[in-house]
């Protein structure tokens, strides 16, 4: 047996600031994620909750797909 | 207001819309729109995860989504800093409301309860995250750490989220609760789960 298939479902036991806390961060995390930019440490604790909560996650891939669809748009 | 410099389209909408002259209900329409179309965006990019049933109604949902966006970014927008572009930190208001009433949707018609035959359904119909462990002892393993440590609530959340693929959203629904309780209690429960199955000497998971 290893960590990672107890970490699939029990989740990483890193440090995990909830949703409410992650959502301080999804916006400025989703602008650098677009424009192709290294993630800075200090989002560690983001990235282990968007690896533990799913709704988080799904949240997270639609602000950056709302993110890359309003640039298409600009270009266009 | 703590404001890092702003780009000066973030700029124009803040002024927009802190404007008391007949220019703010402009800017505000505007806003609208933006979100509007954000939140049928997101609903299109979730479509397929929605039932065929589920697809009726969406375009109001997503309306409902924008108009209450709206109120809360007008609601919040002293706390609006500049850590990222304004129309972002806009639309995240909207993919969260959109979100989480598009799951809300989706599962209108099931039911969420305490439900312990899943742990005999496993064999048969295990997410794929639970195919994995059937190998082994752990299976036996986590449904007595589950039985013998979490409460009935944390049970219930536990065994809904991760077993049966329920979302947050609509257990905070159902359980008359907001999302960062359920996960606050997704995460203890998963907390002393990891504990209880160290102890019992599966896998070498750090203590929280």
């Amino acid at each position: 047996m290893t960590d990672y298939r107890l970490d699939a479902l029990l989740g990483t036991s890193g440090r995990d600031p909830g949703c409410d806390a992650g959502l301080d961060f999804i916006d400025e995390y989703c602008e650098i994620v677009a424009r192709g930019d290294p993630v800075p440490t200090r989002f560690a604790d983001f990235l282990t909750h968007l690896g533990n909560c799913r709704a988080c996650r799904e949240d997270t891939e639609g602000l950056l797909a709302a993110v890359r669809e309003e640039e298409d748009r600009k270009a266009r | 207001m703590d404001t890092l410099a702003l780009d000066a389209e973030s700029a124009a909408w803040l002024h927009g819309l802190q404007d008391h002259s007949g220019a703010r209900d402009g800017t505000i329409a505007r806003l609208h729109e933006l979100l509007v179309r954000v939140a049928r965006g997101e609903a299109a990019r979730r479509r397929a995860r929605l039932p065929a049933r589920a697809t009726e109604e969406v375009d109001d949902l997503c309306v409902q989504a924008a108009n209450d966006a709206l109120m809360a970014i007008l609601a919040k927008l002293h706390t609006y800093r500049g850590s990222a572009r304004f129309t972002t930190w806009a639309c995240k208001f909207v993919i969260l409301e959109a979100s989480a009433r598009l799951r809300r949707h989706a599962w209108r018609e099931r039911k969420v309860e305490l439900d312990d035959t899943i742990w005999d359904r496993l064999p048969d119909n295990a997410p794929p995250i639970l195919e994995r462990l059937e190998d082994d002892q752990l299976i036996g393993a986590l449904h007595r750490a589950v039985a013998a440590h979490l409460t009935t609530r944390q049970r219930l959340i536990f065994q809904s989220v991760t077993m049966e693929d329920v979302p947050i959203d609509v257990l905070a629904e159902r359980l008359g609760t907001t999302r960062g309780a359920i996960y606050k209690t997704l995460h203890d429960a998963r907390a002393k789960l990891r504990l209880a199955l160290t102890n019992a000497g599966y896998g070498e998971h750090a203590h929280d």
